[in-house]
């Protein structure tokens, strides 16, 4: 038996009734659209999520406090402890720490010459650019003495110098005034923090003792561990965070870190949840579209009753008509499931081109999608094939 | 050479039983030209399609050359009506979205010829029933006649040793007629045993033997000549 040959046959009688074809094919190419845009953008998503959550550096580790008062002490009120340079200090000894960086968060009003504007202010201590691998480039990076002293200097980033100054201009060493006082710029530098989760406006970099001084916030906010190795990031982290507890002897606390694989695992049985969901839904279009496909390959049944009657009075056996049949829904289904994967596809590039999610088609999932409706086309013709082989001949061919 | 030993058919089942044939005992030699005349509801048609393979007899025995066929399988007479038989029926029967060529060379698809030389064979055939002229026509741009030769072409395809024709001048004019029993008679005399089932005496004449049936029964056998 020739499959090319059936295959021929059964394209052939789809064009022939090319209104009933596509509309037959409709539930099919909603169903592996939606199933394949769905995977697109849930990758998309994944990867979108996964890059921001490591969006500053893959060895870093965030140590936090956390309040954990005894039975019967929890106080309404609870101040976390200080942590100072000092601390960062200790930490930098742990075993497996290769950087610790101490940093806490300020907004404010820049003002310079005829320029204003409000930036997000990070302080930092010396041991950030190196750490961080802040890319200088213009006038230095802080010292030791910039935090120790209290100096009032800062960076700027590349969108603040744009911002404030001209090209040709010399930003080293210009006065700023930044909440009504004034602030030296020392340097410029490359933000390490990813375009798209940046301020235009531009940012810049204090010394965090002069951030803790003049906005009152607490020295360190946020403290991190840089490992030295990747693979051992977790334990690297618990242990400074352990040490950090200790040294501090808290009573109704303790420093801990961010649990990254919990909450990556997490993430992961969310949105496989729902693409769960999501693909049930898909299935069951599938499903309503297999029945429509089934639907149709009995009525062209009945139609070509007679066809069926002579390409047996011709020599055709059973199994050649329900192959024949069998072919022919199955081709139906795949040229539907074919459409869906083209839709799809057109989708995957819109939604990468207008929105942040990067949706990328996997191409195992276009052959899975293309298989996938060609088994829907078996499994629902074959009822259908099984009548047309049955006809006997001369039945079929009497058929008015 | 076919031998039919007291075939009978009965349609239906129990209270709804139709008996049609009776016992038909019938031996068919090879290149013969019989006419099987008889009144209307006699049965000719079924026994057409025992002959042909397209039904199964209620009981009786059926021999193809001295081979019995007994109770065979489904695919088995499928292979005997694409290999031995060719059909012409009185509605002709197309398939009427593929043109002369394509409807000539249909039988061969089963018999696993390649597409070139189903054309090839296809085409001959055209030419030898005089329709040359007509290869790429669909079957609604032809006349009943031109239709019939397509079908007459169709069942030669094969080359099959037995013609069958179920009335096969019944929806043409007395003209056409006459033109395809010429053709009939041009085949039987290269060979072929022809079989064919009429109402009428003159195209009866054409045969060189005559059964008549009457109520499932063969009532008269005359060879002529
Ligand atoms: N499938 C069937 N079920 C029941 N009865 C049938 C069936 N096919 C044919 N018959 C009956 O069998 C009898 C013989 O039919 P058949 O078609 O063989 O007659 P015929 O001799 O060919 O008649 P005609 O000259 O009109 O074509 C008729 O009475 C018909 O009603
Ligand atoms: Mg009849």
């Amino acid at each position: 038996m020739n499959l090319l040959e059936s295959l021929k046959i059964a394209l052939s009688s789809i064009w022939n009734h090319k209104v009933r074809s596509v509309l037959t094919m409709l539930g099919i190419i909603i169903g592996v659209a939606a199933v394949i845009i769905i995977v697109a953008i849930g990758q998309g998503a994944r990867k979108q999520l996964t890059d921001q959550m490591f969006a500053t550096d893959k060895n870093a580790i965030d140590i936090y406090y956390e309040y954990m008062p005894k039975e019967g002490e929890e106080g309404m009120y609870w101040q976390e402890p200080q942590l100072t340079t000092e601390d960062i200090q200790t930490l930098a000894e742990v075993p497996g720490v290769k950087a610790v960086v101490g940093i806490n968060h300020a907004g404010g009003q820049v003002v310079y010459s005829d320029t204003q504007g409000d930036l997000q202010i990070t302080g930092v201590g010396s041991e950030y650019f190196t750490a961080k691998k802040i890319k200088i480039v213009e006038g230095r990076p802080f010292y030791a003495a910039d935090t120790d002293g209290l100096n009032r200097a800062i960076l700027i980033d590349t969108a603040a110098r744009k911002k404030f100054f001209k090209e040709t201009e010399n930003p080293i060493g210009s006065i700023v005034d930044i909440n009504g006082n004034p602030f030296k710029v020392v340097g410029v530098y490359q933000s390490p923090v990813p375009e798209q989760y940046r301020s235009s406006e531009g940012e810049l970099l204090m010394p965090r003792t002069v951030v803790s001084m003049m906005f009152g916030n607490m020295e360190i906010e946020q403290l991190s561990v840089i490992a030295s190795d990747s693979e051992k990031i977790s334990e690297t982290g618990r242990l400074a965070a352990d040490t950090l507890t200790m040294k501090k002897k808290l009573e109704d606390g303790r420093y801990t870190t961010q649990n990254f694989e919990e909450y990556e695992a997490e993430l992961n049985k969310t949105i496989t949840l729902l693409t769960l969901l999501i693909g049930s839904i898909a299935g069951i279009s599938l499903l309503v579209g297999g029945i429509g496909v089934m639907n149709i390959m009995l009525v062209s049944v009945t139609e070509r009753t007679r066809e069926i009657g002579l390409r047996k009075a011709i020599g055709a056996t059973r199994a050649r008509i329900l192959l024949q049949f069998l072919i022919e829904s199955a081709t139906l289904t795949s040229l539907g499931g074919m459409i869906g994967i083209g839709l799809a596809s057109v989708a995957t590039i819109l939604v990468t081109k207008f929105s942040p999610i990067g949706a990328a088609m996997n191409p195992l999932i276009v052959l899975i999608g293309v298989s996938f409706s060609a088994l829907i086309g078996i499994i629902f013709g074959i009822l259908p094939a099984n009548k047309a082989s049955k006809l006997s001949p001369i039945d079929a061919l009497r058929y008015e | 050479m076919i031998k039919l030993t007291n075939i009978t058919k009965i349609y239906g089942k129990g209270d709804l039983e139709v008996p049609v044939l009776h016992g038909i005992d019938l031996t068919v030699e090879d290149g013969e030209f019989i006419a099987i005349m008889g009144p209307s509801g006699s049965g000719k048609s079924t026994l057409m399609n025992i002959i042909g393979f397209l039904d199964y007899p209620t009981a009786g025995t059926f021999e193809l050359n001295g081979e019995p066929i007994g109770s065979a399988k489904e695919r088995v007479l499928a292979r005997l009506r694409n290999e031995h038989i060719g059909f012409v029926f009185q509605q002709f029967f197309m398939f009427p979205r593929d043109n002369a060529i394509k409807n000539v060379a249909s039988p061969l698809i089963y018999a696993g010829v390649s597409k070139r030389e189903r054309t090839e064979r296809a085409k001959q055939l055209l030419d030898k029933v005089g329709l040359g002229d007509r290869m790429k026509h669909l079957p609604s741009e032809l006349s009943g006649g031109q239709k019939q030769r397509v079908a007459i072409a169709r069942a030669l395809v094969n080359n099959p040793s037995i013609l069958l024709a179920d009335e096969p001048t019944g929806a043409l004019d007395s003209k056409t007629s006459e033109q395809i029993m010429e053709l009939f008679t041009q085949l039987n005399a290269e060979g072929k045993t022809v079989i064919l089932v009429t109402h009428e005496e003159e195209i009866a004449a054409y045969a060189n033997r005559i059964i008549t049936i009457k109520d499932g029964l063969i009532i008269d056998d005359r060879r002529e000549r």
